[in-house]
């Protein structure tokens, strides 16, 4: 007996014991007080801990904790409880296990009146805890003995201290159960599955249930009584635990389903990788909780009491922000967002009611926004105003905008997304008239307020245009998409004299990019009226900036125009980022009346926008109106906009749905198209883009949007290119590119995009030799001036001078662009660009050793290259292209090995690293494209007359770039990627070559490996996985063909210390093996891991054979240990598995993998 | 499309110390000179005089032999002077007594105005690598009048 049971409560201290007892008692006092005033404190964390750990210490706790003075000292005996018993727990009789929990219980019970709250608490979770460990030992009398003490605490009888402490043990009990909030026991992860289950299934409901009832008992006294009464800390106990009860993640109440353990990583609820700011979850507690939440008035009685105690306290402001308040908006927003199962589905009034009573409830709170606002700004909480914006968001999220709209008008004359639309048109208003930057109610209030009709109108967005808003709906959207432009366009002119600091501009600008989004989509629910509103709104600003031209500054306006452009970039056209964007259904489908293209409100906004932004064509409108920063917001339109409409194909950027044949739809479609106004708009675009090249020096921010957005969108699609090359505006462009000193000086980027650019559109030719022409023209200039510099005799001297390594840079960065723009028509033309330039590359390689950048371009060059030609290289042709890299790659280490830099500045000195890290990373780059030659080949020669052998040239490029690869530098993640890539390629096309390396080179690659399977990025791990069943498969397939495979590094070592090294596949084998067993990671690995497991075992059997007894014999469980060995016998037998390495067994291992960690995991991991 | 404006005859080479260079297009890593000293680019962020005025270009950069740290603001489309900054290697063939060094120019001369680094780690290297007869390459780099070693490296020969 341990003193805990029930029987020897009280009785049966010795004297002895009772001396012990208190000096115990006395120690742990003085090491609480010791630490509270930091005295000593590594001493008294010692003398607590020792209690902590030792053995039984439950009688000297318990004395503590009914005798101490000192409440630290109480405290820290409950958590010595929890430890020693979570610990001890399987050597504890039955009745010591309920001794100590009953105690717990009976403890907080009887101090329910004490004012240390936190050693109750802490005692209350110790009961919690205990109870769950020993939650499936407990027969169901057991527990119900507990928890009939439970309810009687909660219904009230012993008073409302204890009401309170029950209620709060309930608490405890639902964190400790809810994976996400449990706390560690060292057990194996089914067990707190099961627990989780059987609570799910057989207490939660009735949990609830004891709630609502605890906290019917005291709603009368609360509503009755006129100041605060003790009842509301019950309450808001009550309303918290429903509330945490109702955010369980409710797995085993979906019909059908059965849920099973995710057994390859911890069950924490993962993100929702949504676009949304405010968290939104769908409650779905399954079709039985029906009584408890929807057919017993419990939302009719949790409405009343908050808005019967709302009133009493109309006058008292803080009241909004009480506890019990806060506690009661938190379940009824909650409760709007129930869903699922619990709607019996052929009964779906019951659904609107349920949401409509909710919204009578919530109503107040919002409506009427006008007097809720200004009563706000007044000086009251915003807090509950918030929380009836969350409950529209939840309502919102489980509804169609259809019912959505429709459940206000039995109350209102209007419907909700008029009330949505007013309360949002309020909470702008507040946000326009105080513009401050602090963040205040109204910042929140549009957030959730927009993610609502995000919510709302993404859901409609997409469904083939036919489901509109209805009329009223569209009215309301429409007027507040004009009072938002309004703000936002009052907030850019006052914004407009005032200098943002960079920083807060780039963030700004992809929170703008979402809300703009968000705005679109309301403007596009209510097109018939935002269109025009957006057109007139436009001409208004231009002709504002006409009028006042040379004598108003025009900065605010010019702000507008430029707010305005993105709010139209927005509406008119979504981001076709990777796809072809389509024209938005609401612009497709509305309009229906027009007939003439010139009217079409779509036409007329596009067509204003594109003649305000061919002025700039002209320099005094360019010197006096067109800033740089309005240049920007203009090319950023015109990509949006003719990426989406310009000369469209039809069928393809159409879509395919039911509105074919609209008359309205038809003259959008054809107006921009390249036999209307397509090439003139095309012209003009052209024209615009060079004027901007030109004239805008130092730009940078201005050209990188032209080359990388405009003119590079305009030549991805293949039917404009044709008419690119017949404007005599893009050989202009093609001109200047070539021989314009101005355009040498953009920024490297920008140079390398145009070039790229300018070679794609030669795809317009009539002809592959066209093009080809066409691309040599293009690139003589800058081919011919690296060679001439080249040959120059006093190269040496001349190469140092700036204005020669800015030439060399600048035309390199151009080779490059045009090299990665290599496609089968014009890889001819930049095949020779490069073979022409190999000797100077090499030259400059040479007399450029010390200056980096330099080095860096060149390397980087001849990657783009040789990834984009070699798939198309005939074998004399690829002997070439590898001697060249053979030499680079030579003369490049020999320039880098053991050279050590030296400088003053540590700065200078990190550069100098990362530079070379980064050419490293180009080298690794060029290793794997040279791979590639042997899997995508398409040139005309067979395999057989390949005359070069490219395992060779990697295999030496391998040992000339491992010694340069620490593991530091593979913390960088992209090298580490193309190291990896690099490796598990070249392990499984060419595993011979790695048995050939040295013993250090080939320890140094696996080192490695061993590394990389230890990473987080699932795809490194891949890779690893990868490249270990290459090594494994290879060895065991010559091992079986009487080679020697991998030889000496597989059969394992004695080193001159008698000491044995085990083989690398020994050690792989291992270390997979237990990564499989006790490591977290993504399911998508599992397959992987597989195929490289099953070579490790056919590769070591004798190992894999006492690795296997060595996990049973751990094992302590009889149960546990046979599942175990079962599991283990099934891995390698079942599936008709064999020994040889083909497709089928490789297949049929995965899935007995699979079944094994399924099985398995879930006791072997412990939390 | 071919013209001359490109020209690599040199005749007065070395004679200009610097060359003008547009500000918006001198990069991170690139050569600088700023209050008269040539630097090192370790940072360009670029800002606009108010929001619709021209982009400025502002650089941190570090003296590339004292490594000290100057900062300097330029219009991007203006001009900023460029030092010419040369690296030649030579080959180590004495370390005297008193800290100066040997080298062999390239035109069979030596070159005896340079002392030993004053990096005790490197110095030893150099001295270590010299007297196992090992082959040093020593790399000076020089501009505006100043030099300075920033590099070395053994090319293997010698026991």
């Amino acid at each position: 007996m341990l003193g805990f049971s029930n029987d020897s409560a009280g009785g049966g201290v010795g004297a002895e014991d009772l001396a012990q007892l208190q000096s115990t008692m006395r120690a742990i006092e003085l090491a609480c007080s010791y630490i509270q005033i930091n005295s000593n404190p590594v001493a008294a964390e010692a003398t607590i801990l020792s209690l902590h750990q030792s053995p039984q210490p439950y009688k000297a706790c318990r004395y503590i904790l009914e005798h101490s003075q000192v409440p630290n000292a109480r405290f820290q005996a409950a958590a010595a409880i929890r430890e020693a018993a979570i610990r001890e727990w399987s050597f504890l009789a039955t009745d010591d296990k309920g001794g100590l929990i009953s105690f717990c219980l009976s403890y907080v019970m009887q101090h329910a009146n004490s004012s240390e709250g936190y050693v109750l608490s802490k005692v209350s979770s110790v009961a919690a805890q205990l109870m769950k460990r020993g939650w499936l030992e407990f027969t169901p009398a057991e527990k119900e003995v507990f928890f009939y003490q439970i309810n009687q605490a909660i219904l009230g009888s012993r008073g409302l201290d204890v009401q309170f402490i029950g209620i709060n043990f309930l608490e405890s009990l639902v964190s400790e159960f809810s994976p996400s909030t449990s706390s560690a026991m060292g057990l194996p992860r089914e067990f707190h599955e099961n627990c989780r289950k059987s609570l799910e299934q057989n207490f939660l409901k009735t949990f609830y249930q004891w709630a609502k009832d605890a906290a019917l008992s005291v709603t009368n006294k609360i509503i009755e009584s006129h100041s605060s009464v003790p009842e509301v800390k019950v309450c808001n106990a009550t309303l918290r635990l429903m509330y945490q009860i109702l955010n369980w993640e409710f797995r085993y109440s979906k019909g059908g389903t059965r849920a099973s353990i995710n057994v390859f990583s911890d069950g924490i609820r993962p993100d929702n990788a949504s676009a949304r700011k405010t968290e939104c979850i769908i409650v779905q507690p399954g079709a039985s909780w029906c009584d408890v939440l929807l057919s017993s008035s419990h939302v009719g009685w949790l409405i009343n009491l908050y808005s019967s105690v709302r009133q009493k306290f109309d006058l008292e402001g803080y009241w909004l922000d009480c506890p019990v308040a806060v506690s009661a908006r938190k379940l009824i927003v909650q409760l709007c967002s129930l869903a699922g199962e619990i709607f019996p589905s052929n009964n779906v009034q019951m659904r609107e009611q349920h949401l409509l009573l909710l919204l009578s409830g919530v109503l107040p709170w919002i409506d009427p926004p006008d007097v809720i606002s200004k009563e706000i700004e007044e000086g009251r909480s915003g807090s509950e105003m918030i929380d009836g914006c969350r409950a529209l968001l939840s309502i919102g999220t489980v509804t169609t905008p259809v019912v959505f709209d429709q459940l206000l008008r039995s109350l209102r004359p209007f419907g909700t997304l008029t009330l949505l639309s007013m309360l949002m048109g309020e909470v702008v208003k507040v946000l326009m008239a105080n513009s401050t930057d602090e963040e205040t109610w109204s910042y929140e209030a549009r957030d959730i307020l927009l993610d609502t009709w995000t919510t709302l109108l993404a859901s409609m967005d997409g469904s083939g245009g036919n489901a509109w808003l209805p009329p009223e709906g569209m009215h309301a959207a429409a007027s507040l998409f004009s009072l938002i432009v309004e703000s936002e366009l009052k907030v850019a002119s006052a914004s407009a004299t005032t200098t943002e600091d960079d920083a807060d501009c780039l963030a700004s600008v992809s929170a703008m990019d979402e809300r703009l989004g968000s705005y679109a989509l309301i403007a596009r629910a209510a097109v018939d009226a935002t269109i025009p509103f957006l057109a007139k709104l436009f001409s208004d600003r231009v002709a504002c900036l006409h009028q006042g031209r040379g004598t108003v500054d025009p900065t605010e306006t010019l702000e507008e125009v430029y707010s305005l452009l993105l709010i139209v970039g927005h509406v008119l056209a979504d981001e076709g980022e990777g796809e072809t964007a389509l024209v938005p259904d609401a612009l497709q489908s509305h309009f229906v009346d027009v007939v003439e293209a010139n009217n079409h409100p779509v036409v007329v906004l596009s067509s204003s926008i594109i003649k305000f932004a061919e002025q700039c064509l002209d320099a005094e409108m360019r010197s006096s109106i067109f800033s740089p920063r309005l240049m920007e917001a203009v090319i950023w339109f015109l990509a949006r906009w003719s990426f989406t409409y310009l000369m469209l194909v039809e069928d393809c950027n159409l879509g395919s749905n039911q509105l074919q044949s609209l008359p309205s739809r038809a003259c959008l479609f054809t107006f921009f198209n390249e036999h209307n106004q397509g090439k003139f708009v095309l012209d003009i675009i052209v024209r615009i883009s060079l004027t901007s090249l030109m004239s805008y020096p130092g730009e940078k921010d201005l050209q990188e949007l032209i080359c990388f957005q405009l003119l590079h969108a305009l030549v991805r699609r293949r039917n404009i290119c044709f008419h690119l090359l017949s404007l005599d505006s893009w050989r202009k462009l093609a001109n200047a590119f070539a021989n314009d000193k101005s355009l040498f000086l953009l920024n490297s980027g920008s140079q390398r995009s145009l070039a790229q650019t300018l070679v794609l559109s030669a795809y317009g030719m009539q002809s592959s030799d066209a093009s080809n022409q066409y691309v040599k023209d293009l690139m003589a200039h800058m081919t011919s001036s690296l060679v001439d510099l080249s040959n120059n005799s006093d190269l040496k001297n001349l190469a140092q001078r700036p204005d020669i390594i800015m030439l060399v840079s600048c035309v390199l960065e151009r080779l490059r662009g045009a090299a990665s723009a290599t496609e089968p028509r014009t890889q001819r033309a930049i095949y020779e660009m490069g073979l022409a330039v190999m000797n100077p590359v090499l030259r400059l390689l040479e007399v450029y050793k010390h200056e980096s950048a330099v080095i860096y371009l060149l390397l980087k060059f001849v990657v783009d290259w040789v990834d984009g030609q070699l798939s198309y290289l005939e074998a004399h042709e690829t002997a070439v292209v590898i001697n060249f890299c053979m030499s680079l790659l030579q003369m490049y280490s020999s320039h880098n090995i053991g050279k050590i830099s030296l400088s003053l500045s540590s700065t200078l000195l990190n550069e100098a690293k990362t530079e070379k890290y980064k050419d490293l990373r180009a080298l690794l780059q060029l290793l794997s494209h040279l791979c590639s030659k042997d899997m995508v080949d398409f040139s005309s020669d067979s395999i057989e007359t390949q005359s070069t052998n490219i395992s060779q040239v990697v295999y030496f490029g391998l040992h000339i770039i491992t010694p340069l690869i620490t593991l530091e530098l593979l913390k960088y993640p992209k090298l580490c990627f193309d190291y990896f890539s690099l490796i598990s390629h070249m392990l499984e096309v060419y595993p011979e070559t790695l048995a050939q390396l040295n013993n250090d080179a080939f320890s140094h690659v696996l080192t490695t490996v061993d590394f990389g399977l230890h990473q987080q990025d699932v795809d490194i791990v891949t890779m690893c996985l990868r490249a270990l069943k290459a090594l494994a498969s290879y060895h065991y397939k010559e091992k079986n063909a009487g080679n020697s495979g991998l030889g000496s590094h597989a059969a394992g070592h004695t080193d001159p210390n008698g000491v044995f090294h085990e083989g690398i596949l020994s050690r792989f084998l291992r270390t997979l093996l237990h990564f499989l067993l006790f490591e977290d990671y993504s399911t998508d690995l599992v397959s992987t891991a597989a195929d490289a497991l099953f070579p490790l075992i056919l590769c070591e059997p004798n190992l894999y054979q006492g690795l296997g007894n060595e996990l049973i014999e751990k094992q302590a469980n009889p149960n546990f240990k046979t599942r175990l060995a079962n599991a283990l016998q099934v891995l390698t037998t079942s599936n008709q598995l064999s020994s040889s390495l083909d497709r089928l067994n490789y297949q049929r291992f995965r899935k007995n993998l699979n079944n094994f960690l399924v099985e398995v995991r879930g006791f072997l991991k412990t939390r | 499309m071919s013209d001359d404006e490109h020209h690599f005859e040199s005749s007065d080479s070395g004679a200009s110390k610097t060359f003008p260079q547009q500000a918006g297009n001198i990069r991170k890593s690139g050569f600088i000179v700023i209050k008269g000293r040539p630097c090192r680019v370790v940072e360009v962020s670029t800002s606009k005089t108010g929001k619709h005025g021209h982009a400025k270009c502002h650089f941190v950069a570090i003296d590339i032999f004292n490594g000290k740290k100057l900062e300097d603001i330029v219009p991007s489309s203006h001009n900023c002077d460029v030092p010419h900054v040369n690296r030649l290697d030579y080959q180590l063939i004495d370390i005297s007594e008193d800290g100066f060094i040997s080298l062999l120019t390239d035109s069979g001369g030596t070159k005896d105005d340079l002392k030993l680094p004053t990096d005790d780690f490197l110095a030893a290297h150099m001295k270590s690598g010299f007297e196992e007869g090992k082959e040093v390459v020593v790399t000076v780099m020089s501009s505006m009048g100043e030099e300075q070693i920033c590099a070395v490296k053994e090319v293997g020969g010698g026991k």
